[in-house]
């Protein structure tokens, strides 16, 4: 979560609200934030630490674990209808992947201001597919227009 | 059968901690911006 903290004014610049959320009560959160998050990182964690005692948040989204009782590692992306664009669910012992948040909602915005397909590994400044058409206009001819070392 | 991508994200009413201070939140709050939200397992974890 501080590399979160870290890329948060990344997430602002694209008008993205960071929510994070554990079982853990606010008074942890507190504790947590001053002893450790902000001496990772300066001025600590700016975006909401959200407290789910009962994981009933996590289980509204299918990551809580019974088991073990703590919410399952994951991220959802959520457009400004209210609408999941994108989900990810971790092992706990793996962490996340923040630049890759951050690609995949700048594809996710890309495509909804332009209607373009966004292929693999797209970031900004590479091409995009059949922009502003249908995607059986290019079926079969996508060899022709996209190359896979774009991917990198 | 679980939460997919297309549905309606669920709203919740949660406590937050949030740059020095205890509040309440509401997911809906957000609508009309994207939202990232995200799960860990705990605080004090080193992943």
């Amino acid at each position: 979560m501080a590399a979160v903290a870290v890329k948060y004014p990344a997430f602002q610049e694209l008008g993205v609200e960071v929510l994070a959320v554990s079982v853990d009560s606010v008074t942890t959160h507190k504790d947590w934030h001053e002893r450790e998050l902000c001496r990772m990182v300066e001025g600590g964690a700016l975006y909401p630490m959200i407290s789910d005692p009962d994981g009933k948040i996590g289980h509204l989204f299918g990551v809580y674990d019974a088991k073990t009782g703590l919410d399952l590692r994951s991220h959802f992306l959520i457009d400004p209808h209210e609408v999941i664009q994108a989900m990810e669910i971790l092992a706990a012992p793996i962490g996340r992947n923040v630049p890759e948040i951050l690609r995949q909602l700048r594809a996710l915005q890309h495509h909804q201001a332009t209607g373009d397909f966004m292929p693999c590994g797209w970031e900004p400044g590479k091409p995009t597919l059949a922009e502003k058409a249908d995607a059986s206009s290019i079926s079969g001819k996508v060899w022709e227009v996209w190359k896979p070392r774009n991917a990198f | 059968m679980g939460i997919q991508i297309g549905d309606k994200a669920p709203d919740f009413e949660a406590q937050a901690y949030h740059r020095g201070s205890i509040k309440t939140l509401q997911l809906s709050q957000y609508r009309k911006q994207w939202v990232v939200l995200l799960f860990y397992p705990g605080d004090f974890t080193y992943v």
